[in-house]
């Protein structure tokens, strides 16, 4: 009885190109356009590789790096988990982002630089992890 | 086991779904109750003994986010569906607004 498709959630793509991909709801639309509940995601769309101590400086810059997306997606496309991820995507991505290319190019440029600054504190390391199926 | 517990409690879960039923507002089926858990719109969930092991798991989850009970229906799809007063199978069925029943009540602390 609580709602928990909300804004900050862990979500994982089940349909689509990017079926199999983990994202994070930035806004949620309940009574959606016309028909259908949808929600705004920004997701991951090239994992970062696996950084060890033996990584140069140079080397661990270029595994750490991160390449997102920016998705409207139909809560039934989605499978919700526990896990939140706590990073302010609010100012970078709205709807009208999704309206013209370049502009959807700068939101997924934006998160991506959020996205590599949180995987480089080492926090929410579960969503940075490739889910393996 | 599973004959000893239908006696008593079992019977009277039927009675409350057929309350329910008559009083309420549910929905059956898969796709209806996890709709439901997503707008938050149900309230108990009622699971067949025979659901397939991931559906069961994925709709305990899903009720776990929402925090909604589930109950684990002693008995198969078709004897769900017969307690439902349908002449199909029910396989899960989702419980949104009770009616006159109890049945929210009394449920939850088996989960």
């Amino acid at each position: 009885m609580v709602k928990f498709l909300k804004p900050n959630k862990a979500v994982i793509l089940l349909q689509g190109r990017y079926a199999g991909r983990k994202a994070v709801i930035v806004r949620s639309f309940d009574e959606g356009t016309r028909d259908r509940p949808h929600c705004l995601v920004a997701g991951i769309k090239k994992y970062p590789s696996k950084v060890i101590r033996k990584d140069s400086a140079k080397k661990t810059a270029k595994k750490s790096r991160v390449k997102a997306f920016v998705k409207l997606v139909n809560f039934q496309h989605l499978m919700p988990t526990r896990y939140t991820l706590d990073v302010d995507l609010k100012d970078v991505v709205a709807v009208d982002s999704l309206q013209s290319k370049d502009k959807k190019v700068t939101a997924a440029k934006e998160t991506k630089k959020r996205l590599e600054e949180r995987f480089k504190t080492g926090k929410n390391r579960w969503f940075f992890t490739k889910l393996r199926f | 086991m599973v004959a000893g517990k239908k006696t008593k409690t079992h019977e009277s879960i039927n009675n409350r779904l057929a309350l329910v039923m008559k009083s309420g507002k549910y929905t059956l089926g898969y796709k209806t109750v996890l709709r439901s858990l997503r707008n938050s719109k149900g309230k108990l969930i009622i699971i067949s003994s025979n659901c397939p092991p991931l559906r069961k798991s994925e709709i305990e989850y899903y009720a776990m986010l929402a925090k909604v009970g589930v109950h684990h229906f002693v008995g198969n799809n078709n004897d769900l569906g017969t307690a439902c007063g349908k002449y199909y199978r029910v396989s899960c069925l989702s419980i949104i607004d009770p009616g006159d029943s109890d049945i929210i009540k009394t449920l939850p602390g088996d989960h």
